[in-house]
């Protein structure tokens, strides 16, 4: 349970393979009539393929902004963002990238099932790889609730349609920007059991986004520590816990002190 | 113990469903005094106060009237309804049509909708003898003043519609590589329905109004001319009758509309974020 002011860290974690994103000293503003913001300043890090890391960081940290360079959402002022061996845009358009949002951002018209087929629809509709939408609402746990419409949902199921979706066409790598943050803590800590599941079932790498010291380490094989005003970064920190991870272990001593070492990492 | 918590489970349901039939009737009862009361002091008031017909009649001469001049009053009303029906298609088909342009082409938002703003301060009553003028006598100015009525509430909803996108649901586009015509059909157009339905409700009895307006000038058959006629002739009865046909049609039109916005709009209305 080192800390490393990265970039060595990246290194040493799971796989011999090509990374999934590797951003180098990636800068991002934001230029308004008032003032020029500088949301990210020479951020730099890594991220295997088949991976769990999460971004953690204060609100102006610029964590979202940094997924949505990943995503060719927000572009980048300097540095090089490198997303499986292209450019964002190329893993955006090969449709390498599954989204989460915050907000489920689903398709109030839309049932369940619609929802998560929305992807085969637009984008040059394609053939795409991997489950079916059936099967995939079958993985987040809704099976019989197909031609349920969002309004009829629970906020947290409202998520899980969200992440079947964007889990539609086998995406390498998966961007969620705090998916779980409006929900409630016992739907959450459900949520989080659940997500590592699908990550093990998928295989799929992970980027997630949160504001929770404990969501993170309780996910995380690793843990982007941001800093804000400007956004960067202020460790890379190993999680050392076990692979299979429940939620009784959140109450052990090693959990414990993971997450004090994030927090002080956050205060420091 | 048990048993006596079902036995007040029981009567809890039996007390619930009782004050909810309650709350039906009410429901269904109340308007219904509320016209029969209205109708009454109407009546009391004209025969009480000897208020002389050509001032105002009493609600027995205006249902005489409805029924022995039913044919005439339908024969105007046709004339009506198709105005304001046709002027209500045109004018919302325009709308909607240069709301997907403004949404897609912001400088022509810019340049043309001060002039929208602009026809749309002109009274409606000023609007009419221009149009009269320029489109004659028939019913083409009618149908024109009804659809100008509709167009300017329906532009500004549909424009907003299609614009008050979740950015979530937008940036999810973007991530699916959307065009910006998938993103019209599937996501801005779909989002515009309940704006643009509250539009049209309104625009179903503006329009009516529009057309009835546009009769007022220069016109020999309709609504409005009738009640133009009739208040000459200082024939209330007739007035009152006409009005009421007018004002059926009108009420019918929205509940049409209404009725389509529930097939069409099944999803609940997005909260404004």
């Amino acid at each position: 349970m080192d800390a490393s002011s990265h970039p060595e860290a990246a290194a040493n974690t799971a796989g011999a393979a090509a990374p999934a994103v590797v951003c180098t000293d990636l800068s991002v503003r934001f230029v308004t009539d008032r003032r020029t913001v500088t949301a990210l300043e020479g951020v730099s890090f890594d991220i295997a393929k088949g991976a769990f890391l999460s971004l953690l960081g204060p609100s102006g940290c610029g964590k979202s902004t940094l997924l949505r360079v990943v995503a060719d959402l927000i572009p980048f002022a300097e540095g090089k963002c490198t997303v499986l061996g292209g450019a964002p845009e190329k893993a955006r358009r090969d449709r390498a990238l599954g989204f989460v949002f915050q907000d489920s951002a689903l398709l109030p018209w839309r049932s369940a099932i619609d929802n998560v087929a929305l992807p085969l629809e637009v984008g040059g509709a394609r053939k795409l790889a991997g489950p079916s939408p059936r099967e995939l609402l079958r993985l987040v746990g809704l099976e019989g609730w197909e031609n349920a419409y969002p309004h009829e949902l629970s906020g947290g199921m409202r998520q899980r349609v969200a992440i079947a979706r964007a889990l539609l066409g086998a995406p390498q790598i998966l961007l969620m920007d705090e998916p779980f943050g409006a929900l409630d803590e016992i739907t959450r800590d459900r949520l989080n059991e659940e997500l590592l599941r699908i990550w093990q079932e998928t295989k799929t790498t992970i980027l997630f986004v949160t504001h929770s010291i404990y969501e993170a380490a309780f996910l995380s094989q690793r843990v982007l520590v941001l800093a804000a005003n400007p956004g960067r970064v202020r460790a890379m920190v190993d999680v050392d816990l076990p692979a299979e991870r429940t939620l009784a272990m959140r109450d052990t001593e090693r959990f414990v002190r993971v997450a004090a070492q994030l927090r002080q990492l956050l205060g420091g | 113990m048990a048993t006596s918590a079902t036995a007040a489970i029981a009567a809890a349901e039996a007390a619930y469903r009782a004050a909810r039939t309650r709350t039906l009737w009410r429901r269904r009862l109340l308007p219904v005094a509320g016209v029969v009361a209205f109708l009454l002091a109407w009546a009391g008031l004209v025969h009480f106060l000897e208020v002389p017909p050509f001032v105002a009649p009493s609600p027995v001469a205006v249902v005489a009237t409805l029924v022995a001049k039913f044919d005439m009053l339908m024969r105007n009303l046709w004339v009506t309804a198709v105005e304001s029906v046709l002027g209500f298609l045109l004018g919302n088909f325009a709308a909607i049509a240069i709301a997907t342009v403004f949404v897609h082409k912001k400088s022509a938002e810019e340049a043309l909708f001060p002039v929208v703003v602009l026809i749309n301060t002109v009274p409606v009553v000023a609007k009419a003898p221009i149009l009269v003028l320029l489109l004659g006598n028939g019913m083409e100015p009618k149908i024109a003043i009804a659809a100008l009525i509709c167009f300017f509430p329906t532009l500004v909803n549909m424009v907003r519609g299609l614009e008050s996108v979740n950015p979530q649901a937008m940036e999810l586009m973007r991530v699916l590589s959307a065009s910006q015509r998938e993103i019209f059909f599937k996501l801005r157009l779909l989002n515009s329905l309940p704006y643009l339905f509250s539009a049209l409700k309104i625009a179903a009895s503006t329009a009516v109004i529009g057309a009835i307006v546009g009769e007022w000038i220069g016109s020999t058959v309709g609504i409005g001319a009738l009640i133009i006629q009739s208040t000459y002739n200082f024939d209330t009865a007739l007035l009152y009758a006409t009005v009421a046909v007018g004002s059926t049609f009108s009420v019918l039109f929205f509940l049409a509309i209404s009725l389509i916005e529930r097939l069409v709009v099944r999803w609940n209305a997005p909260s404004s974020v």
